[in-house]
């Protein structure tokens, strides 16, 4: 009897304490804020060594330490399109899959993000067409009024596929024969860079169905300074480099894009220098446009990477600085703020620099990302 | 040389070559919609054989000239062979190189072989010719595993098929 006293004690005190000590809860997982601070970005990993297996890494710019950086992630399929819309706390994906990983079934599928959660909320089926190639911001776009996703299909037959992320539909494959990329014109149409030096523009009609199409005047020769179609871009206006160092403006707010006159990155101080890398040019909030640059251009360097970043103003058309890059740059990209210049150096780091004054902030390394190609400032 | 091979040009090479991906890419390139279409270009095509030299492992080996990927005589195939259990993709890329033994040039079809993932071995690289993909028979970003059951790309041969005229 005194044993089984003591043991009925000892059982309460046991629970008692147990009362006392609060368990960490089972199950819990982080959310993410509806709107991303300005200093939130995203780095996609296409994982080029096993391709079907990229991912998308967010990170927080203003945080110190790697760990900190490290928001969250998300799966990125087969070297995918990504687009964030503007209006909605979702990021889409154009992903390809296999039904056995690398092998069976191809499925191409428009995945539908939730920023807040960093999971997959919805998904529209695509045909099997989208074009695979490195990747770039303008091989999916949302339309300027933000409700249909335009995705680049190369088989090599060239068609822009119209998606319709709110409702979930596939609306329309239109092609676009002789054109690549896909840049957002007037509310809800697009245009193409072509090969014979035009763009082809594609009006939609109210469901997103193609109702008319225009062609420009032929405004630049890919035989002999071919543009870029990795434009810098901000806010419906585009400045397309070009291989031996000019600007190409243009307007693509208006219902048909209108073609700038061009003018050129080089003076005497730079002679010989062009601009390349990965994605090598970018525009944002300050009204600046950034580019990535090297010495002894020839042919064949129009993907070389910068060595330095020069800044322009685009309205007196002139250089305003020179940015040495602690390591050359494939890949540049801004904050929506633009107050940090986002640089994807040699050595696959992100380097961190201040728009205003080219300093460098800081360089992101070690995050488990081994060939991070493109970065994107959130939206 | 240039500015290039000042900066660790081995690192650099390395990341650059992991990041332009793999594709085809010549100077006088062309974009063929199968390999039905080869007769038609404009090459003799004698029974001879290109003379041979060097070292098909090398980035430096001459048919190499317009390649962007990685070798597949690096990856269990030979610069015209795919290696095993992978499918050669009928869509080419053309370069013109030029035989260091007989001076003279030669068409090479830079075909993919497709199936399984990137070998990830001996990549090697060069943009001469590359023009932006709206120009994609000059064009060494896609992935030109097409027409192939898998698109999934694995590594590049560089087959002679003709002399240049």
């Amino acid at each position: 009897m005194r044993v089984l006293n003591w043991i009925t004690a000892l059982l309460l005190l046991a629970g008692a304490a147990r009362a006392e000590f609060a368990a960490d809860p089972l199950g819990q997982v982080e959310p993410l804020p509806e709107r991303w601070p300005a200093h939130w970005v995203l780095v996609h990993d296409i994982a080029f060594e096993h391709i079907m297996d990229g991912k998308t890494v967010v990170l927080d710019l203003d945080a110190e330490t790697p760990a900190d950086q490290f928001k969250g992630m998300f799966n990125s399929a087969f070297a995918a399109f990504l687009a964030q819309s503007r209006t909605r706390p979702e990021i889409y994906l154009a992903e390809t899959y296999y039904s056995r990983g690398t092998r069976g079934e191809r499925t191409d599928v428009l995945t539908i993000y939730d920023k807040r959660s960093l999971s997959p909320t919805g998904e529209v089926v695509l045909k099997t067409n989208r074009a695979i190639l490195l990747p770039q911001k303008f091989s999916m776009q949302m339309t300027s009024d933000d409700t249909l996703a335009l995705i680049y299909n190369f088989t090599p037959a060239m068609s822009v596929s119209v998606v319709d992320p709110i409702a979930k539909r596939y609306v329309a494959d239109i092609p676009i024969p002789g054109c690549a990329a896909v840049f957002p014109t007037g509310q809800r149409s697009f245009s193409s860079l072509c090969g014979n030096g035009t763009l082809y523009t594609v009006r939609l009609d109210a469901d997103g169905q193609p109702a008319g199409t225009s062609r420009s005047e032929r405004f630049f020769d890919p035989e002999s300074d071919a543009l870029i179609e990795k434009a810098a871009w901000h806010a419906g206006r585009a400045w397309f480099p070009s291989y031996h160092g000019r600007w190409q403006p243009v307007d693509f707010s208006g219902d048909a894009p209108r073609i700038e006159p061009a003018w050129s990155m080089l003076d005497d101080e730079t002679a010989g220098w062009r601009p390349g890398g990965l994605a090598p040019a970018a525009a944002g909030a300050d009204g600046r446009l950034y580019v990535l640059a090297h010495p002894e251009g020839r042919e064949g360097s129009h993907r070389d990477p910068g060595v330095e970043v020069w800044v322009f103003d685009p309205s007196a058309r002139q250089r305003i600085a020179r940015y040495p890059l602690r390591l050359p740059g494939l890949t540049l990209a801004l904050t929506r703020d633009a107050e940090l210049l986002l640089v994807i150096n040699v050595e696959m780091q992100l380097d961190v620099y201040r728009a205003s004054d080219g300093e460098l902030l800081k360089t992101i390394a070690g995050i488990g990302t081994e060939t991070p190609l493109l970065v994107f400032g959130a939206n | 040389m240039n500015w290039l091979d000042q900066w660790t040009e081995r690192r650099l090479r390395g990341i650059a070559q992991r990041s332009s991906r793999r594709s085809f890419l010549g100077r006088l390139g062309g974009l063929l919609a199968g390999a039905a279409t080869l007769p038609l270009l404009p090459v003799a095509r004698g029974a001879d054989k290109a003379p041979e030299s060097g070292d098909p492992t090398s980035c430096d080996y001459w048919r190499y000239c317009a390649t962007d990927g990685f070798l597949c005589a690096c990856c269990g195939g030979s610069a015209s062979s795919c290696p095993p259990g992978t499918e050669m993709s009928p869509i080419t890329w053309i370069g013109t190189c030029t035989n260091p033994v007989d001076n003279a040039a030669y068409v090479i079809s830079y075909n993919d072989c497709c199936g399984k993932s990137a070998c990830g071995n001996c990549s090697c690289t060069r943009n001469e010719g590359d023009r932006p993909i709206y120009q994609p028979q000059l064009n060494n970003e896609y992935n030109w595993c097409l027409g192939t059951e898998h698109q999934t790309y694995n590594c590049s041969v560089a087959r002679v098929i003709g002399k240049a005229d």
